[in-house]
């Protein structure tokens, strides 16, 4: 089964490989945001009154806060005036089928290895396809809604289904909740809407890509996944952004409800412009993503870290219900000069909740990569557990690896254990792989493979061929 | 922010009137990692000044609650040397052990890094002790010399209503190749709020090797904030064993930096807590250069309605290649309204390290409980026989059999015998 | 087809090998023996090309100069190397790693990519020859495998590497009588009239086994008395005491593993 998931000899061309752009014709805001940018994307978008008013409520809580300082990251100032806030490629008429969608935005995601042609498609992947902020077409729709599964953009699901959008947006991730969660609701384009009904099994698995194409946007999609009782859905999220020298900002918000004795596994692989040597470029990836897991509920967040400039997200679970169980299994790789913060928060609030955190942290070239965690069981959480992993490999004298978690027990019942541990590729491991007959490059990244192998033993096939390609094309040039 | 004070001798002889400065102070919030759990209302009641004239007026006796241990002492009482409960009688050849009062007239060199302003270092109660902190201890050990006994500094606090914070400072050196063992007590009297604030400088040069022990046992009433920077040379050896006991707000903050290779510290420590207390202990161990080692073994016991809190940080800077860090935090939480914030840090900023950390929290185990039932132990006793081996870890290693007994005891619990 | 004339190689300003000479002729097995810190393991990395040391001297295999090669270009010249302590790497599959090991080695010397299904044919073999199940594929490299098992896998790597020169560096230490004899039978098994093997031990027990072509012994960097399988018989009666020069440097088998790292 492994030996083929790993085909690392094909990784010939060194670099960012999706970082071309695509001309499309493209309906763009003058940058700037104020009340008067809530309301003309509230208009172009038809929105109803409570989703203006809602956005209205986010952008004053947003004005009112501060930038947050405290990651462990050299971020430039942001100018928020600068940005344009709202980016299409139009024209945007309603597609009656997938031939209709705009043939360069075919050829675009053609080019990032996503068809969006059913003929061609992965037989059993729906995409919603995003770029700059909006939803270009979503496929397998028909098939979805045979099993009762709606996936569509979010615009769609606040036209078709108000009051499944209206009675859970914000219940996970309130708007004041951060700075940039504020600014993304008030702001926000659109994104994917999945819901799954009470005892359903999606029969596919379900997938976004996020693609910024146009310049000087800022992209702020909205994910919202709502999982009825006793339903299951994997649902994978894939990003790419062409290479620019400026930074471009990404700041989404996901959120997943999965109710009583529900599954949802959320994957990213996530693969944003990350800058050049120089850390010239990439994306700003300012990321609020949590679930809440009810009775018996189980969430699960994979991610593979590979692009931004700067990663700063902390996929989290709210362990609401007894028995609710949350995982996270990250690899975050910072090269060139990558800086992320990333980690999770598991938030014990149930009776005999579980959560599992393994993380795995590279860094190389002049990267910065902080794990940044927080378990938290407060007094109603008896018999909580939580285990905790942390692994830092280092790859040269230049890149740092720093591991902050924050463990907060109010149970004594309570058992939490968290073990880290940094280190870097040995000198012995290499040279055993060598005297195979193997080059040092690919002896690197077969090691640095391994190391993350946990993690990715929890994706699904397509994204760990994927995941570990990525992984290898971003290490090129870490070797000695 | 910090108050500047310039690093010379004429700076540390210079008088400083804290009332002035204290608003150039800027305290630290729940935004500040290392104030992330600390009681800021009440430390914001605090208040700081110049200490009085002569030591406190401490009830007789009240040494006698500090370990017993023979040989030489300096007690300091509201942040003044007490020569009438003080020890410095035959001092040992290549020992020098004076009140630090008299190390700024007659050593200001000495004693000038003490008062010197770090602008690295913002905190705000470091600052306050430099201002206000001109008394205490000043012990220099010569080269080559290593002494048998240990010298113990004890330091009270009366908390005198409306009275200042009593802050007092340490300075202590050890030259290439000494050795010696220093017990530093912290307690108080009285029942008011009240707040005391430690500082000890250390410095060890190469081949040198020192025991520090600090025993902080306070009212329950009082804050006690203690403050540790160690420079630690080539070859030398820091051992620390912390026992954080007292006080409303038991604040214990290691700072070493290990700067000559082959250096090494071994941390640990204990925070026992019931009532409403909460004990924080800040460790930072910092890897400036190759090879050098460091262990923290922090473990906490946790009743009532206390918190204990773990920040440590192993720091690795650039080039520091071979470094070889450890840290770990146990913690036991005896009371369902307890509760325990642990964040064991890792920072690695060179390539060739083998670093790990780990932490946990939990309860006592109940296979082991019953097993000690099963062979007829009282329940109660077998919780005290398992509180006493968790925290025997700490114990263990303390030569000083003084301090193993007054641990025991303090603990509540013979279980930890003094003549193991 | 190899041979090694006068070489030398030091450590830190130690000096371990003294000017060494050895030739092995096609389908030989030597066998070099030598009491601890006489450099045998040093010979075996020196061959192999591990980093850390100070080389001269001549080494040829099939007439190419192998000190002028990378290790990874020396296994694609056909040597392969059984690590006294084979490493341990985890979250890599054996079966991913053996498979990535023999198709760079083909790639180098312009063969195709070994099919998956021939891959399969050939590690089954190996299996058998180590007598080992297949799951033992499926683990990571060496991670978590008893002394026997990493040994076993040095000689099923062997098997499926086919190379035209095995150093077996003590091959033989830590393993108990079965798993010497299944080594051992692995071994015999895999000799062929293209393929030369050097065996490093400190034993005569696997030498009883494989009933070698030479014995050589080593001693403070040279070897100093070579003969037929009845040598290793004295060595084993006697000691190395005839052998040994009573100034002997005391340098330790493993010195090289805290320095080079």
């Amino acid at each position: 089964m492994t030996d083929q998931r790993l085909e690392l000899e094909q990784l010939a061309e060194a670099g960012y490989e999706y970082g071309f752009t695509t001309d499309l014709d493209t309906d763009i805001a003058p940058p700037g945001l104020d009340e008067g940018t809530i309301r003309l994307i509230s208009a172009k978008k038809n929105e109803p009154d409570w989703l203006l008013e809602w956005r209205l409520k986010a952008l004053a809580a947003w004005q009112a806060m501060e930038e947050p300082d405290w990651a462990k990251l050299e971020i430039d100032p942001i100018d928020y005036q600068s940005i344009s806030y709202w980016a299409a490629p139009k024209p945007k008429p309603q597609l009656e089928s997938m031939d209709e969608v705009d043939p360069e935005i075919r050829e675009m995601f053609d080019k990032l290895g996503i068809p969006l042609h059913e003929q061609k498609m992965l037989s059993n992947v729906a995409v919603d396809a995003i770029v700059d902020s909006v939803s270009v077409t979503t496929t397998f729709k028909e098939t979805l809604a045979e099993a009762g599964v709606i996936f569509c953009s979010f615009s769609e699901a606040v036209n078709d289904h108000p009051d499944l959008v209206r009675e859970h947006l914000g219940s996970v991730v309130p708007v004041r909740d951060n700075y940039f969660a504020a600014l993304n609701s008030a702001v926000f384009s659109d994104g994917s809407f999945c819901y799954i009904p009470a005892g359903v099994r999606c029969p596919m698995e379900l997938s976004t890509y996020f693609r910024i194409n146009s310049q000087n946007t800022g992209q702020f999609e909205r994910t919202l996944i709502v999982a009825e009782e006793g339903s299951h859905v994997s649902y994978l999220e894939g990003c790419t952004a062409p290479m620019r020298d400026e930074n471009q900002l990404h700041a989404a918000v996901v959120e997943l409800v999965a109710k009583d004795r529900a599954e949802i596994k959320y994957s990213t692989v996530q693969n944003w412009y990350p800058g050049d040597e120089n850390g010239v470029g990439g994306i700003y990836n300012f990321v609020t993503k949590r679930g809440r897991a009810h009775t018996d509920a189980k969430i699960s967040w994979t991610q593979v870290e590979t692009g931004s400039a700067i990663t700063w997200k902390y996929p989290s679970v709210i362990l609401q219900g007894d028995r609710s169980v949350g995982e996270f299994y990250s690899v975050a790789l910072s090269s060139k000069r990558q800086q992320a913060d990333t980690g999770t928060k598991m938030v014990h609030i149930g009776a005999d909740t579980t959560s599992t955190i393994i993380s795995k942290g590279i860094s190389a070239g002049r990267g910065q990569n902080t794990y940044r965690g927080l378990v938290k069981t407060m007094r109603s959480a008896e018999n909580a557990r939580n285990y905790t992993q942390c692994d830092s490999l280092l790859l040269g004298k230049d890149c740092g690896a720093n591991t902050i978690p924050y463990i907060e027990v109010k149970n004594p019942t309570a058992q939490v254990e968290h073990e880290a541990s940094t280190s870097t590729v040995g000198e012995d491991q290499l040279y055993y792989c060598r005297q195979r007959g193997m080059s040092e490059e690919d002896a690197m990244s077969m090691i640095v493979n391994g190391f993350c192998r946990e993690v990715f033993d929890e994706l699904p096939m397509e994204f760990a061929v994927e995941a570990q390609r990525l992984l290898s094309v971003s290490l090129e040039g870490s070797v000695g | 922010m910090t108050v500047g004070t310039p690093a010379t001798a004429e700076a540390a002889r210079a008088p400083v009137h804290a009332g002035s400065n204290v608003e150039a102070i800027v305290y630290p919030t729940r935004r500040d990692e290392a104030w992330r759990y600390a009681p800021h209302a009440d430390l914001g009641r605090l208040t700081f000044g110049r200490p009085a004239d002569s030591p406190g007026d401490a009830p007789l006796g009240i040494e006698g609650r500090a370990p017993v241990i023979e040989g030489l002492r300096i007690v300091v009482v509201d942040g003044r040397f007490d020569p009438l409960r003080s020890d410095l009688a035959d001092l040992p050849e290549g020992l020098e052990l004076l009140p630090l009062a008299t190390a700024i007239e007659e050593r200001p060199d000495d004693v000038a890094a003490h008062f010197a302003a770090d602008p690295n270092e913002p905190d705000a109660f470091v600052s306050l002790n430099r201002l206000n902190g001109r008394d205490g201890a000043f012990v220099r050990v010569d080269e080559g010399c290593r002494l048998e006994q240990p010298i113990h500094l004890v330091d009270i606090s009366t908390s005198r209503p409306d009275g200042p914070a009593t802050c007092t400072g340490a300075v202590i050196h050890l030259a290439r190749g000494a050795s010696c063992s220093i017990v530093e007590t912290h307690l108080g009297t009285g029942s008011g709020f009240g707040g005391s604030n430690l500082r000890s400088t250390i410095t060890l040069a190469a081949d040198a090797s020192l025991t520090h022990v600090v025993l902080q046992d306070v009212p329950a009433e009082q804050i006690q904030l203690t403050r540790i920077e160690v420079h630690v040379a080539e070859s030398s050896h820091f051992r620390a064993r912390a026992f954080n006991l007292g006080a409303s707000y038991g604040r214990l903050d290691y700072r070493v930096e290990l700067i000559g290779e082959g250096a090494m510290a071994d941390l640990a420590g204990l925070y026992a807590g019931n009532g409403d207390q909460t004990l924080d202990q800040q460790i930072t161990v910092i890897h400036r250069v190759a090879d050098c080692t460091s262990r923290q073994a922090f473990r906490g016991i946790l009743d009532d309605r206390s918190t204990g809190v773990f920040n440590g940080a192993i720091e690795v800077s650039p080039g520091a290649d071979g470094t070889d860090a450890e840290q770990s935090n146990d913690n036991l939480l005896l009371s369902t309204r307890a509760e325990v914030n642990t964040q064991p840090r890792l920072e690695i900023l060179a390539d060739e390290v083998a670093c790990k950390h780990g932490a946990t929290v939990g309860q006592l185990d109940d296979d082991a409980l019953y097993y000690l039932r099963s062979r007829g132990v009282p329940a109660d006793q077998a919780r005290q026989l398992l509180i006493a081996g968790f925290a025997e870890q700490t114990v263990d290693e303390i030569e000083i059999d003084a301090v193993r007994a007054w641990v025991a005891e303090r603990l509540g619990h013979g279980a930890v015998d003094a003549d193991a | 087809m190899l041979h090694v004339e006068n070489l030398t190689a030091s450590i830190g300003g130690t000096q371990i090998l003294k000017g060494l000479d050895l030739a092995i002729g096609e389908g030989e097995v030597h066998a070099v023996m030598g009491p601890n810190g006489s450099g045998k393991s040093t010979l075996a990395h020196a061959l192999a090309g591990r980093e850390g040391y100070e080389l001269s001297g001549r080494v040829t295999l099939d007439g190419a100069d192998l000190l002028d090669l990378e290790p990874e270009e020396r296994a694609a010249a056909g040597l392969f190397m059984g690590f006294q302590y084979p490493v341990e790497i985890p979250g890599v599959n054996n079966m991913y790693f053996l498979r990535t090991a023999l198709n760079s080695v083909r790639k180098a010397r312009g063969d195709d990519e070994i099919s998956a299904r021939d891959f399969l044919g050939l590690a089954r073999e190996a299996l058998e020859l180590v007598e080992m199940k297949q799951d033992f594929l499926n683990r990571a490299v060496n991670a978590g495998f008893s002394g026997g098992e990493k040994k076993r896998n040095e000689i099923l790597q062997m098997a499926i590497m086919q190379p035209r020169l095995a150093v077996l560096d003590e091959t033989d230490s830590g393993l108990d009588i079965d798993a010497l004899r299944i080594i051992a039978s692995g071994i015999n098994s895999l000799r062929g009239p293209e393929r030369s093997m050097i065996v490093i031990t400190h034993y005569q027990r696997l030498l009883d086994y494989l009933k070698p072509d030479f014995v050589h012994v080593l001693v403070d960097g040279r070897i100093v008395e070579s003969g037929d399988h009845t040598l290793a018989t004295h060595l084993e009666d006697h000691g190395y005491a005839d052998f040994v020069n009573h100034d002997l440097d005391d340098v330790p088998d493993r010195s090289l593993s805290g320095a080079a790292s």
